[in-house]
C-alpha cells in the first residue's frame, strides 16, 4: 500500500518528501497485538500510528508501540554481529556474519563429534517476538535432530491447567462481546495498563449500565475506574471465590438448570461450601463478610456476566487451585455460552487456525523428539542435566534474568561453552553471551502475528530496510542452515534459502482465508479483517472434558495429583524473617524485560522505586525517596521506596523490569517455587512469583 | 476574548501514557523533551484510596509567564490563546524554563533551543485533533474553548498543580472521582 502526499512547495523549490505508509503489527506478548501504520520518508520510519482499519485496537497504540521509532533507530541497539571477549568483560568486537555463523556452526558440530549427540545444544525461546515466522528458530534446530530445547511458560501455565481441568480447553470469546456484560470482574488484571484497549469496550459497556469490579490486592488504575473494589489478600483469591460460591448457593442464585445439564460435581461442591464458615472467610481474605456477599449478589444476580481472571493471581503456590475456583463461579450461575457472559483468558485457538509452516517445516516430514529442560528453573536444570550436559545455548529474544534462582542461572551459564543470543538490544543476559546476532524489528520483516485475544488479523510487511547489518530470524535460520550444511553437507533439514513473504504466504490457508473473506494474503494489506468466528465461546455447551460437562470435580486433576474438587489450597505464608509480600506488576511502560531501555519511555519518569504502604513506612521510620536494602536468602536490591496506600500493609510493589547496576536484578528475589498446576497444558509448573517474601532495612 | 485550552477528566485518565509518548513520536522529540507528561497522584480520602493520573503539556495561560520573561520575544500569544513559540529565534537561556510554573517549555541539548507543546497549531488549523487527543485511549483528554463552555461540575485546578493564580493556566478538569472500595482489613 502506498499513499503519496502531495507534494506542495513553496515556489516548487522545497519538496516535502513523499512519505509512504505501511502496515505492521505490533509482535509483543501482549493482548492488543497492534495494528500500525508506519510512516516512511526516505527509507526512514518518521512515526508510527494506529490503525483505524482495526476494530479493536481502533487507531490508537499504546505508549510502548508510540516508541517504537526511537526503538528502532536507538543508538543503544546492536546492528552488526558482536562477539565478547572474554565473557563478562563487556569487551563487545564486530565480526561479520560469515565468521559469527562459521564459529556457531562449527561448535555445533563439534559438540555433535565429542557426544555423539545435539544434546549437548541448547535452545530457549518464548513470547519476545510471537511472528508465525519467528518460529524458524526452533524449526532450525529441529532440522539437526534431538536437541535440549526448554519447555514450559513464565507467563500463565498455573491458569491454563485450571481452565482445562474445567472445561478442557480455553475457548475464544471476542472480547469486543465485553460491551454487551452487566457485570464484569476484573480479577486479578490491570487492562488500563496491560490491555488498554480493552478498557474502549469496558467503558462501553459501563456506559450502557454495567457494574465493572476489580478484585487486586494493589489498587491499581483500573482499580480507580471500578464501581466497586475488592482488596483480598494475595493468594486468597480461591478463599474469596469460596465466600462468593457460598453466598451464590444459600441464597439459591445459581442456575440449577444449567448446573443439572451442563456441569459435573456440583453436589460434592455445595457440601464442600457447607464445611466453610465466612469467619474463615474472612481470616483468609482480610476482606468483611459485606464485600463478599456484595460481589456475589452482584454477579450473580445480574447476567450475563463477565470475568477475566489476570495473569498474576496464578502466579502463587496456590494459583491453580484458585483459578479453578474462580471458574466455578461462572459455572454455578450459568454465565456461559451466551453474548455478555464467560470466562476471559487469553487462548491460542486462532493461532491454529494458521499451517504453521514456519514451525512445522520440519516435524510436518519427520518428528523430531528434544530433550526437554524446565525453562523456570533453567540454572538448576543445566546443572541436573548430564549424559550429555548441555553446553552451548542459543536465547531467541529472551532475557533469562526474567525468571527465577538468577543464583544458580549464572553459575550455569558460566559453565556453557558458547552462548549466542539473537536480539536487537543487550540485555541481562549478555553478561554470558559470547555471540551476539542483531535481528530485525517488524519493521523490516514480512511476518503475521495472530492475537491471544481479540478476532483481527493483519499483515506485516516491510517498512523499511534491515538497520545495519541485522537479518530476520528467518534469514538467520536460513544462514546457518546453510553454513552447517556448507561444513556438513546434510546435517541439518531446514532450508537454506527462501523468500519470506513466501512463507507468510505459506501461513494462510483456505479455511483462514474464508474465514477473512479474503482470497489471498496479500488483501489484508489494505488493511486488517475479522475473522468469522463465534463472538460467543461454549455456546454448544460441549466442553473439552471427559463427562463433556463443566467439570468442578475432575477425575483428570485428581489422577494428576491435584485436588478432586477446588476446595481451598493453603496460599504461601510469609516466613518470620521475611515478612513482606514482594509483588513485580507489569508497569504502563515496560513489556517484560522489553521497552524499559528506551529515554521516550522512561526519561524524567524517576527512578524505579519500592512502593510501601504509609503506615508500614511510619513504623520503619522511612520517608519518600528514602533507600532502603531489600532482601531475603537469595539475594537483596537497593531501592528508594514510596509511599502509596494502594497496597497493604505487609505487601511491598517494584514493578517488574528493573535492574540494578551492576550484578544485581529484582529477580535476584524470586526463589522459584512452582505453582501448584502447569505442568499439563505448558508441560512444566511457572513460578510462584507473587509469593516472594522479603524484609527490607535502611541502606 | 478567544482561550483554547485543554479539558482533563482525570476521573477518565488510566495514566497509560499513550498521550505522552505519541507526543513524542509525532514531532520527533529529542531523548529528554515530555511535551506532554503524566503523573501519578495519590491522596487519601474520607472513602479510601484516591488516585488519579494528572496529563500535563503547556496551559495556553492567559498570562503566560515564558512570554513576559522571554529576552528574545520567541513567544507570541495567537488570537485563539494558544501560545506559540519561535524556536528558530531561541538561543537557549532557559528564562522561560525558570519562569514556568508548570515544567513547560523544555531545554533540548541536541539542538541547544527550548521548545515546547503549540497545541497542535497546525494540525488545528486544519481541522484535525491534537495527536494527545486523538492518541487518548480513554477520552480523557480534550481541546476545549474557554470562552464558550460551561464550567458548572468543572475544577479550575487539582491536587499537586503549581498555583494557578500566577499565569491563569487554559486548562479545566473533571473532578477525581473515588467509587466504592473494600480495603484488607490489615
Amino acid at each position: 500500500m502506498g499513499m503519496a502526499k502531495p507534494k506542495n512547495g513553496s515556489m516548487g523549490l522545497e519538496v516535502i518528501p513523499v512519505q509512504k505508509v505501511f502496515r505492521n503489527l505490533c509482535p509483543r506478548n501482549c493482548f492488543s497485538t497492534c495494528a500500525i501504520l508506519s510512516h516512511v520518508e526516505n527509507g526512514k520510519l518518521v512515526r508510527v500510528s494506529g490503525d483505524p482499519a482495526h476494530g479493536f485496537t481502533r487507531g490508537n497504540l499504546c505508549a510502548k508501540g508510540y516508541a517504537y521509532v526511537e526503538r528502532v533507530y536507538s543508538p543503544k541497539r546492536v546492528l552488526h554481529p558482536l562477539r565478547q571477549f572474554p565473557r563478562g568483560s563487556g569487551n563487545w568486537c564486530p565480526i561479520t556474519w560469515e565468521e559469527a555463523l562459521e564459529s556457531i556452526a562449527r561448535k555445533i558440530l563439534e559438540l555433535k563429534g565429542r557426544y555423539h549427540s545435539f544434546l549437548p545444544v541448547g535452545f530457549c525461546k518464548q513470547g519476545g517476538n510471537m511472528g508465525l515466522l519467528h518460529d524458524a528458530a526452533n524449526a532450525l534446530f529441529d532440522g539437526l535432530g534431538s536437541i535440549t530445547v526448554t519447555e514450559g511458560n513464565s507467563c500463565w501455565s498455573a491458569g491454563l491447567d485450571a481452565y482445562l481441568y474445567s472445561m478442557g480447553s480455553i475457548e475464544k470469546l471476542d472480547p469486543e462481546d465485553m460491551v454487551n456484560s452487566k457485570v464484569i470482574v476484573l480479577w486479578g488484571v490491570n487492562p488500563a495498563w496491560t490491555a488498554v484497549h480493552q478498557m474502549h469496550f469496558i467503558d462501553r459497556a459501563r456506559m450502557r449500565g454495567a457494574q465493572v469490579v476489580v478484585i487486586d490486592p494493589v489498587f491499581t488504575s483500573t482499580a480507580a475506574q471500578a464501581d466497586l473494589y475488592l482488596q483480598p489478600k494475595a493468594g486468597s483469591d480461591g478463599a474469596l471465590a469460596l465466600g462468593m460460591a457460598k453466598t451464590i448457593v444459600e441464597n439459591a442464585w445459581h442456575d440449577q438448570e444449567f448446573l443439572a445439564q451442563h456441569v459435573e460435581g456440583y453436589e460434592a461442591f455445595f457440601a464442600y461450601l457447607t464445611s466453610i464458615s465466612y469467619d474463615w472467610v474472612e481470616k483468609e481474605t482480610a476482606l468483611p463478610v459485606e464485600a463478599i456477599k456484595e460481589v456475589a449478589e452482584l454477579y450473580a444476580l445480574n447476567s450475563p456476566a463477565a470475568i477475566w481472571n489476570g495473569m498474576g493471581l496464578q502466579r502463587h503456590t496456590n494459583g491453580g487451585q484458585n483459578v479453578r475456583t474462580i471458574l466455578t463461579l461462572a459455572a454455578l450461575t450459568g454465565n456461559l455460552g451466551k453474548s455478555g457472559a464467560g470466562l476471559y483468558n487469553p487462548s491460542l485457538a486462532l493461532w491454529d487456525l494458521f499451517s504453521y509452516y514456519t514451525r512445522d517445516c520440519v516435524t510436518s516430514r519427520h518428528p523430531v523428539g528434544h530433550r526437554k529442560i524446565n525453562i523456570n528453573l533453567l540454572g538448576v536444570e543445566l546443572k541436573k542435566t548430564t549424559d550429555p550436559p548441555v553446553k552451548m545455548l542459543w536465547l531467541a529474544q529472551r532475557d533469562l534474568f526474567q525468571d527465577a534462582h538468577t543464583g544458580s542461572l549464572r553459575s550455569a551459564l558460566e559453565a556453557l561453552e558458547l552462548i549466542v543470543q539473537v536480539d536487537q538490544f543487550l540485555n541481562q543476559s549478555s553478561r554470558y553471551t559470547d555471540i551476539f546476532l542483531p535481528t530485525t524489528t517488524q519493521f523490516e520483516e514480512w511476518d503475521v502475528v495472530p492475537s491471544y485475544w481479540h478476532h483481527w488479523i493483519g499483515i506485516n510487511e516491510p517498512a523499511i530496510s534491515p538497520l545495519g547489518e541485522s537479518k530476520s530470524d528467518l534469514q538467520i535460520a536460513w544462514d546457518l542452515s546453510s553454513k552447517l550444511n556448507e561444513l556438513s553437507p546434510g546435517v541439518c533439514s531446514f532450508p537454506t534459502a527462501g523468500k519470506e513473504e513466501e512463507w507468510v504466504a505459506k501461513e494462510f490457508n483456505q479455511d483462514i482465508n474464508s474465514s477473512l473473506g479474503i482470497e489471498d494474503y496479500r488483501e489484508l494489506l489494505q488493511g486488517p479483517r475479522k475473522l468469522k468466528w463465534p463472538q460467543v465461546a461454549w455456546e454448544a455447551m460441549k466442553f473439552k472434558t471427559p463427562s463433556e460437562k463443566f467439570e468442578i470435580s475432575s477425575l483428570t486433576a485428581a489422577r494428576d495429583g491435584l485436588p478432586l474438587l477446588p476446595v481451598y489450597s493453603k496460599p504461601a505464608s510469609a516466613p518470620a524473617a521475611y515478612p513482606f509480600r514482594l509483588m513485580t506488576p507489569h508497569s504502563q511502560s515496560g513489556n517484560n524485560s522489553q521497552f524499559l531501555n528506551l529515554p521516550w519511555l522512561t526519561w524524567g519518569t524517576g527512578e524505579p522505586c519500592l512502593r510501601i504502604n504509609p503506615l508500614t513506612a511510619k513504623r520503619l521510620g522511612l520517608s519518600n525517596g528514602d533507600r532502603v536494602r531489600v532482601y531475603n536468602q537469595q539475594g537483596e536490591i537497593l531501592l528508594p521506596v514510596k509511599l502509596s496506600a494502594t497496597i497493604g500493609e505487609d505487601t511491598l510493589v517494584c514493578f517488574q523490569g528493573w535492574h540494578g547496576s551492576g550484578e544485581h536484578d529484582l529477580n535476584d528475589l524470586v526463589n522459584g517455587s512452582p505453582t501448584d498446576m502447569g505442568s499439563k497444558g505448558s508441560g512444566r509448573p511457572a513460578i510462584a512469583i507473587h509469593d516472594t517474601f522479603v524484609n527490607l532495612c535502611p541502606a | 476574548m478567544r482561550q483554547v485550552g485543554f479539558l482533563v477528566d482525570v476521573s477518565r485518565c488510566l495514566g497509560c501514557r499513550a498521550c505522552e509518548v505519541a507526543c513524542k513520536n509525532y514531532f520527533g522529540l529529542g531523548e529528554t523533551q515530555r511535551f506532554r507528561r503524566v503523573e501519578e497522584v495519590e491522596w487519601q480520602t474520607e472513602n479510601g484510596i484516591g488516585l488519579f493520573y494528572l496529563s500535563l503539556a503547556c496551559n495556553h495561560c492567559e498570562s503566560p509567564e515564558c512570554f513576559r520573561v522571554c529576552p528574545n520575544r520567541t513567544y507570541r500569544k495567537r488570537r485563539d490563546g494558544i501560545v506559540v513559540h519561535d524556536a528558530g529565534l531561541c538561543d537557549g537561556c532557559c528564562a522561560c524554563v525558570k519562569a514556568c510554573p508548570y515544567g513547560a517549555p523544555q531545554y533540548d541539548a541536541d539542538t541547544g533551543k527550548v521548545d515546547k507543546c503549540d497545541l497542535c497549531v497546525s494540525r488545528l488549523d486544519a481541522g484535525l485533533r491534537p495527536v494527545c487527543e486523538e492518541a487518548c485511549n480513554n477520552g480523557a483528554l480534550k481541546v476545549i474553548f474557554l470562552d464558550r463552555i460551561d464550567e458548572t461540575g468543572l475544577l479550575k485546578s487539582v491536587p499537586t498543580l503549581p498555583d494557578i493564580k500566577i499565569t491563569r493556566p487554559s486548562i479545566r478538569f473533571n473532578p477525581p472521582v473515588v467509587r466504592k472500595q473494600w480495603l484488607s482489613k490489615k
